[in-house]
């Protein structure tokens, strides 16, 4: 028995002379918390439509559990789906809503009742059974219809941007319960989003798609600290990109030289496989390079700017740095902590960084 | 509103109204007046013009008429409606708009002109003219109002409602029972009540296309000659005045619940008729 429960070979989808998706092939674990991360018309929700069998591939194949899933329409395939709109049956109470699946199933109407209670109550809404529909809170829906997905107990659940009609505070709170509802089921969720930040905290392993095609299928953190290229590190969270002159091969790995930063050595391992095909570029996060505050401090390497913009978000601030010889602003984030300053603008900085703390991308 | 100054539109509102409405109620008026003239002073209250409306049997016979086909147009033209709307609100296909165009045509067409070519079209067909021409006549009139009803009401359905049912393992068939169907009852209803009073009171086509059976606005126009008969036309013509009130208003609060009923909470896109 293999541990993989969703197959996508070579899947397509084509809309009239729009390319929605090309060439998606990926393999999805069993349990697995997979998210689907892009900007919008990026061709996730069309993908995850194909998976449930709402689209059908223009060409390219999609193997639940081993089998094909070629003409096996939506309502026979084993996954199920929560609506970007949610979907609830406006005529319908919530009980009727979250059984609705159970009509064909041979269960007693007893069963039936137990197994919807049973659902509510996963998603914390047990006693709501004979609300109306139409007096549930956007939140209160969104649980509605995973309980409502998640009685059938499909091998796939697909949620379509599932949190971005729910305001902030409730999202980063349905954030972590989705978490813990998925451990505790165990059933594979996959998850369309345009939000990094949810993407990141969510999943085990994410595919960023950019018009219609995968960039990198790759676990939050890889994708964060080593992105393919500088698309999707600039989807990815924040990254300074500064140009890289020369590269040349040293005993102990890589000779780059810098933008405004001077030669530095780096391993091997910080640079993408076939380095002299392409244009590079060197980036760094935010919180890669550091102000210093003490003149004692010796840092690996260390350079001066100036500061042109802050922005102070309580917990972090934000510098926006000009260096001398650097053509673009660069980002730098400090933590606020005690005692630590926080510097006007146009003062100046020392700043400090290390070689280990860069990476190179392609363009 | 509050300013001390005449407000002249106001003013030109109530002036208007007045002038649409007033002859209406001269009608009930001249129904209750005990006098085989209608002209004022008011001669007393009577029911009198009521109770004689039964007696007539060309009266009543004229009625059932009006009845089959306003009821047979009514089911027909929801029917074909539905299938329209369902399309024009769901699918993307070539020529749409043109063929949406020649659904909606009638609205605009003159009647006239609809009743005789449609006359012209049954004789040199050989059809001999019955009940069934008129109701012809009716559904292609009626047809495009049902239309842009159910149109409405397919258009505030929320398209992911139906992929729900079908994705929580119901089949097309059992999904449009299920979900489209409790969803657009309240536009049906809206519909079947529109066109069933389109075609009751509908005068031209029926005149032209009526056989030996003729409708109530068809027998109410032949017997304008007898001045007799005034008052107990002006009676009937009551009760189907207060019929048509009844039953506008009741299609605009189903086709208001159903834009309110089919989404949890969406606004009213759809005009009204």
């Amino acid at each position: 028995m293999s541990n993989v429960i969703i197959s996508l070979q070579n899947v397509s989808k084509y809309f009239g002379k729009i390319v929605a998706l090309e060439n998606f092939s990926a393999e999805i674990f069993k349990g697995e918390f997979f998210s689907l991360l892009g900007p919008s018309g990026c061709g996730k929700t069309t993908l995850l439509r194909t998976i449930a069998g709402l689209e059908e591939p223009s060409s390219g194949q999609v193997f639940i559990d081993g089998q094909s899933m070629e003409g096996t329409p939506a309502n026979i395939r084993p996954t199920n789906m929560v609506f970007q709109s949610y979907a609830i049956f406006p005529h319908m109470t919530v009980g009727e809503n979250v059984g609705f699946g159970l009509r064909k199933k041979n269960f007693t109407q007893e069963e039936k009742l137990k197994k919807v209670s049973e659902s509510l109550e996963m998603v914390g809404l047990d006693g709501y059974q004979n609300r109306a529909s139409n007096t549930l809170s956007g939140g209160q829906r969104q649980r509605v219809a995973l309980a409502r997905a998640l009685i059938l107990q499909p091998k796939v659940l697909l949620l379509d941007e599932p949190l971005s009609a729910l305001d902030k505070k409730l999202r980063e709170q349905m954030q972590v319960e989705l978490r813990r509802l998925q451990r505790a089921v165990g059933i594979t969720f996959i998850l369309v989003t345009h939000d990094q930040e949810e993407a990141l905290i969510m999943s085990d392993r994410i595919a960023v798609l950019f018009d219609g095609l995968v960039e990198q299928i790759a676990s939050p953190q890889e994708l964060y600290q080593k992105p393919i290229n500088q698309k999707v590190a600039n989807f990815i969270g924040v990254m300074n990109f500064l140009k890289c002159y020369k590269i040349s091969k040293s005993k102990n790995g890589l000779t780059v030289d810098i933008e405004g930063l001077g030669k530095a050595e780096i391993k091997s391992s910080q640079a993408p496989d076939g380095i002299n095909s392409d244009k590079l570029s060197v980036g760094f996060r935010p919180e890669m390079l550091t102000i210093l505050f003490d003149e004692k401090q010796k840092p690996e390497r260390e350079t001066f700017g100036e500061v042109i913009d802050v922005s102070y978000y309580g917990d972090m601030t934000f510098y926006d740095i000009k260096i001398n010889d650097i053509e673009k602003n660069i980002s730098i984030s400090m933590r606020n902590t005690a005692g630590r300053p926080v510097l006007k603008r146009g003062e100046k900085a020392r700043i400090g960084w290390s070689s280990e703390s860069i990476i190179l991308l392609k363009n | 509103m509050f300013n001390k100054r005449i407000n002249w539109l106001y003013v030109y509102l109530v002036i208007y109204l007045i002038f649409l409405y007033l002859p209406m109620f001269l009608l009930p008026m001249f129904a209750f007046n005990d006098s085989t003239t209608i002209a004022f002073p008011l001669k007393g209250f009577t029911f009198k013009w009521f109770t004689l409306l039964p007696e007539i049997d060309a009266m009543i016979q004229s009625v059932y008429n009006s009845l089959i086909i306003a009821i047979s147009t009514s089911i027909i033209a929801t029917t074909l409606g539905m299938c329209a709307a369902r399309a024009w609100a769901r699918y993307q296909f070539p020529g749409k708009s043109g063929i949406i165009g020649l659904i909606m045509i009638p609205l605009v067409l003159p009647e006239i002109v609809v009743a005789v070519s449609l006359l012209v079209v049954l004789l040199n067909f050989g059809v001999t003219l019955n009940l069934w021409t008129i109701v012809l006549g009716h559904v292609l009139i009626a047809t495009p109002f049902c239309t842009a009803i159910l149109t409405s009401a397919f258009l505030n359905l929320d398209e992911s409602l139906e992929e729900a049912s079908l994705d929580l393992g119901e089949t097309r068939f059992t999904t449009f029972r299920l979900v489209v169907l409790p969803l657009v009852t309240p536009g049906i209803i809206a519909s079947l009540i529109i066109a069933f009073m389109i075609s009751l009171d509908e005068f031209i086509i029926a005149f032209f296309l009526t056989g030996t059976e003729p409708t109530l606005p068809v027998y109410l126009y032949s017997q304008l000659r007898f001045p007799a008969k005034l008052p107990i036309v002006m009676s009937l013509g009551t009760i189907l005045l207060m019929l048509s009130l009844i039953l506008v208003t009741t299609a605009e609060y189903f086709r208001r619940r159903g834009i309110h009923k089919s989404s949890l909470d969406q606004k009213d896109i759809g005009g009204t008729l």
